[in-house]
């Protein structure tokens, strides 16, 4: 009687996800950023004045260079740690644009200490993981280990991200590297629709670019470019250290400040102003007729992830809902829109999304449909959407709200996803929001508030829109200002409301951005 | 109307005022009152505390997790298994010794649309939609997956709707309607699924099915895990109560908890699972399919255009996919973790793949192949194993007019792994497989699975410590028998997109028979 079922964690690709369909319930481009809290169920909000929780508490200590170190010990005999930092290609400008990423390519290349074979050995010969990814406004290097490497694991970290030795000849050789992954991106639509939208929604600044940055930024970066990144962004008080699984707060303490303490120093003057962008009402088309799918998305602009709001619109997201054609007609059916396009075989999938940054936001869906059907998935995308700011119900409202707590709180499983979710919130809101009070924050919604909240962002806003398509079939119709989706009221109900508001934009640019069309991309 | 215009002002005063941060405190009212008052949502930013929330007491983990499991069989035969885990939440589930493997003498595919048709309407429960919003009142979701051998109905859910939860699951195993409708539903989500399987860019689930159709020639895990289009139609009630009357029974089940008590689990089994009547009725099960997995080997070919399978503007290089398979053994017999250390030790992955160290850099088939070979697309070990057989499987891409050589260097490759294991490369991969094992086991999912699979399999659990303990005492010398005992076999092959250059199976089967792996020498006159 051997090792018996244990194949199925022990075989390496062999293990599909149980619950994959809850991954990604809220969903940003190449950012990627999930927003979700952590947390346990509990429902009795107003009458107790404490609650007791079955889960470890986040204990948070910040150092005197400013260094925030967050944990939460689960007792785990592995663990994941790592180091978000407040720094993205927001930072960036057109010259720079791929210089964070670029950068964090280079953290495996080499240290002073170590080259980069001793890196690879060392990680490997553990049976540790060390990754890293770039957002637009995060840059997070974290590894996963048995806890009792913890110790390594930080003096690992902490090597990377103050001693890379970024050698010439590495920097060369990762250019290639960098460029391949940019083709890689490029097999990927959603990842590329989404490039796309934010180039559309925020053009002409920083949150508009790529992560990865264009191809002449990537065959120019230099030495120089990431030597200034760092001493101006990896700063103690931009830099959360957060550790989830089987870690003691009191030795991670103890590492952070042999590690950093001395190391890390605070700004001198000003931290650098994060640069302001606006949203533009806009779209891009990209056409490719051999292409026998269209994938599209659709937002408005939404709010930044401390906003009021944010919950809110949460709850909205959840109520348009994610839907694949292998579900059937089921496991989504607290979605309308899922019951809509899966009668109507309207398409393939979609994935309502909330990506959220500092001060603003992207509230839409994304969707995969075959050409001739996109007018009606478009038009029964936006009757949905008025439903939410004119005849959402409170039932509804409910289920979403229940939704939206049992995904966050599923989602908080094993030591990698829950240490991710330490370091967000702290370089989000400077704190891990405790449970009771984000489902105290999700049970203060109701229909009304929906419809006033969705009223105020979606209501008579011009949407950014990015798709990538054959021309065939229905993008050639809705090439015109007068199909172009326009979200307004059914017109019996359009009486008490100002007329449409004007583009803010220029109206040059504004009519140049509506007929963009692209043979090729980039 | 008046909720609106009010909106629309509020806007306006947001949009003027610039920030809304200023705009909100100006409006002035206190955040709290919000909650009775209705109307007007709280206006407190995520990173203040909201008022009037209680103050938390959190828990300590109190030690590091033991596994302990417990087993309880019914007087039926059902078995009832769990692991206590820290944490609000359980994930509870029936799994069943039922898949496509049990097919042979029914129509294929039923394994498939049971899986689809999982968590419709029951006697109790009127639509999916009920069972839905019943889980969702316990903060639950639910999923159904299918294997060749297994078929698990699990749900996750706040630990104290426990009692909800076993009664749902019982319902929706024991006592579905399978109406005309959700049967109908069912053939349009395989059909879907068929459509997607066939265009994805990723053929590995593709070629898995072929490499076990050629290894298992029409047998037990050889029979097709997915419905066969010309199926689809013919489905239906009739045929699917015939199959769960012989298979849907009690012995042949496991109730699997995590994060339970197992008495209370052990409770709400005997109250809906004892003395129940299935929908199918209570005729003895007459024809089960108790055959054991026959080894064959040869070869599955699928001759496809894939110069253009990128989704999108971007290209995608046309390539060739092989996977060549040898026998490995039953994962209840010891050899079995030698085996999953050598497939460790092989590991791979694509030549150009996300992650850092840790993904397995010094693997053979990174070291061997991928860094050599910087023509090659791919190359990944994989290890199926079955009750009864396993599968130790490579799958590797490149261009078409290259699939010559790439063959040859992944037959050769399996001739190495008969040949020396340096020690620090054996030590790397099994340090790898026990972290491996110790981080899947994070997830309370994967526990469930582990705990229902392993009791389905043989009654009882080998711990994660115990595992570990075996994968440390593999030495050198087990993986040299374990790889020289399967090159024995006859080879398993499947390929698929241009084959013009793919070498006859009867040349493969040689060069793996051959000391060194090379394909015999072919003089062709047109070349």
């Amino acid at each position: 009687m051997a090792a018996a079922a244990a194949r199925w964690v022990l075989l390496p690709g062999a293990r599909r996800r149980l619950w994959g369909f809850t991954e990604r319930l809220l969903v940003g481009g190449a950012a990627r950023r999930s927003l979700y809290f952590g947390g346990n169920r509990w429902r009795n909000t107003q009458a107790a004045t404490q609650v007791v929780l079955n889960v470890p508490e986040t204990r948070v200590t910040r150092l005197d260079n400013g260094l925030r170190v967050a944990s939460e010990d689960s007792g785990l005999s592995t663990c994941t740690v790592g180091l978000w930092i407040d720094a993205g290609s927001r930072y960036e400008n057109e010259k720079n644009n791929g210089t964070a990423h670029f950068l964090e390519h280079m953290a495996f290349k080499g240290t002073k200490k170590r080259s980069q074979l001793d890196l690879e050995l060392e990680i490997e010969n553990m049976g540790a993981h060390l990754n890293a990814y770039t957002s637009r406004e995060q840059t997070v290097y974290y590894a996963k280990a048995f806890s009792k490497d913890l110790p390594r694991a930080v003096e690992i970290l902490a090597d990377i991200i103050q001693n890379s030795t970024l050698g010439e000849a590495e920097i060369e050789r990762e250019r290639g590297v960098i460029l391949r992954e940019m083709q890689e991106v490029e097999t990927n639509l959603q990842e590329v629709v989404f490039d796309y939208l934010h180039a559309t929604a925020y053009q002409n600044t920083a949150l508009g670019r790529t992560i990865l940055g264009p191809t002449e930024n990537i065959k120019s970066i230099n030495r120089k470019d990431l030597v200034d990144y760092i001493t101006t962004h990896y700063k103690g008080p931009r830099i959360v250290l957060a550790a989830a699984g089987g870690v003691s707060h009191d030795e991670l303490l103890e590492l952070a400040k042999f590690h950093f303490g001395d190391s890390l120093s605070t700004h001198k003057g000003e931290i650098p102003a994060l640069p302001p962008c606006k949203f533009t009402g806009s779209e891009i088309r990209v056409r490719d007729d051999k292409m026998p799918l269209a994938h599209l998305a659709i937002a408005v602009e939404a709010v930044g992830w401390a906003h009021p709001d944010t919950i809110c619109l949460m709850v909205a997201n959840t109520l348009i809902g994610n839907w694949d054609r292998s579900f059937g007609g089921g496991m989504n059916l607290s979605s309308k829109l899922a019951q809509l396009t899966c009668h109507g075989n309207l398409c393939h999938s979609f994935q309502s999304f909330n990506t959220s940054y500092t001060d603003t936001g992207l509230w839409g869906i994304y969707m995969v449909c075959e050409p001739a059907t996109i007018a009606d998935m478009l038009h029964v995308v936006q009757k949905e959407w008025m439903r939410l700011c004119t005849s959402v119900t409170e039932s509804e409202v409910a289920r979403a709200k229940n939704l939206l707590k049992t995904n966050m709180l599923l989602q908080l499983d094993g030591s990698t996803p829950i240490c991710e979710d330490i370091g967000r919130q702290m370089l989000c809101y400077n704190r891990r929001i405790p449970i009771p009070e984000l489902e105290a924050r999700i049970d203060a919604v109701n229909a009304e508030i929906i419809q006033e909240v969705c009223t105020k962002y979606i209501y008579d806003k011009s949407p950014a829109l990015a798709a990538v398509a054959s021309i065939q079939g229905s993008m050639q119709d809705t090439g015109t200002h007068e199909n172009t989706p326009e979200l307004t009221l059914p017109p019996s109900s359009t009486q008490s409301v100002s007329p449409r508001q004007q583009p803010v934009l220029p109206p040059k640019y504004w009519l140049v951005s509506f007929t963009l069309f692209y043979s090729h991309p980039l | 109307m008046a909720a609106m215009a009010l909106a629309a002002a509020r806007l306006l005063l947001v949009r003027g005022s610039g920030s809304w941060r200023r705009s909100r405190l100006r409006s002035g009212a206190p955040a709290h009152r919000c909650f009775s008052s209705g109307g007007a949502y709280p206006g407190t930013p995520l990173s203040s505390p909201f008022p009037g929330v209680p103050q938390p007491v959190f828990a300590t983990a109190g030690g590091q997790e033991k596994f302990e499991t417990k087993v309880t069989t019914l007087d039926n035969g059902l078995r009832v298994a769990s692991q206590n885990k820290f944490g609000q939440f359980c994930t509870v589930g029936i799994l069943i010794n039922s898949g496509s493997r049990y097919e042979a003498k029914y129509l294929s595919g039923i394994a498939h649309f049971l899986e689809k048709l999982a968590f419709s309407s029951t006697d109790r429960f009127d639509s999916k939609d009920e069972i839905l919003l019943t889980l969702e009142e316990h903060g639950g979701i639910c999923d159904c997956q299918t294997s060749r051998d297994t078929t698990m109905y699990a749900v996750s859910a706040d630990s104290k709707g426990l009692d909800t939860v076993v009664g749902l699951l019982a319902d929706v195993v024991l006592h579905p309607r399978l109406t005309d409708e959700e049967i109908e539903m069912a053939r349009m989500a395989v059909q879907f699924e068929l459509e997607d399987l066939n265009m994805r860019p990723d053929p590995e689930p593709l070629l898995t099915e072929m490499i076990h159709e050629a290894a298992y020639r029409e047998n037990t895990v050889g029979l097709h895990r997915f419905c066969p289009t010309e199926n689809i139609a013919k489905m239906d009630r009739e045929v699917l109560h015939s199959y769960l009357r012989n298979y849907y029974t009690p012995d042949r089940m496991v109730l699997a908890g995590v994060g339970v008590e197992h008495e209370h689990l052990v409770e709400c089994a005997r109250k809906y699972l004892l003395g129940t009547q299935p929908a199918w009725g209570c005729e003895k099960a007459v024809d089960v399919d108790r055959s054991v997995a026959q080894y064959t080997g040869g070869v599955v070919k699928l001759e496809r255009d894939m110069s253009n399978v990128s989704l999108g503007p971007a290209p995608f290089p046309e390539l060739t996919h092989i996977m060549i398979g040898l026998e490995s053994c039953s994962f209840l017999e010891d050899d079995f973790i030698p085996f999953a250390v050598l497939n460790m030790m092989m590991g791979g992955g694509g030549s150009f793949s996300a992650g850092g160290p840790g993904k397995g850099m010094f693997t053979r088939l990174y070291l061997h192949v991928l860094n050599r070979h910087h023509w090659m697309y791919n190359a990944t070990s994989y290890h199926h194993s079955y009750e009864d057989t396993g599968l130790l499987c490579v799958h590797a891409s490149a261009d078409p007019r290259q699939v010559r050589e790439m063959v040859e260097i992944i037959t050769k490759e399996f001739i190495l792994m008969a040949g020396t294991v340096d020690v620090v490369e054996l030590e790397r991969a099994k340090t790898q497989l026990m972290s491996m094992l110790m981080m899947n086991l994070e997830s309370r999912p994967v526990i469930f699975e582990d705990v229902g699979r392993q009791v389905l399999a043989t009654r009882s659990r080998k711990l994660p410590h115990e595992l570990c303990a075996l994968i440390r005492s593999v030495k050198p010398e087990d993986i040299r028998r374990v790889a020289s005992q399967m090159l024995r076999r006859k080879p398993a092959v499947a390929a698929l997109g241009d084959l013009s250059n793919l070498p006859a199976y009867e040349h493969i089967q040689a060069a793996l028979a051959s000391g060194d792996g090379r394909l015999p020498r072919t003089y062709r006159l047109f070349r």
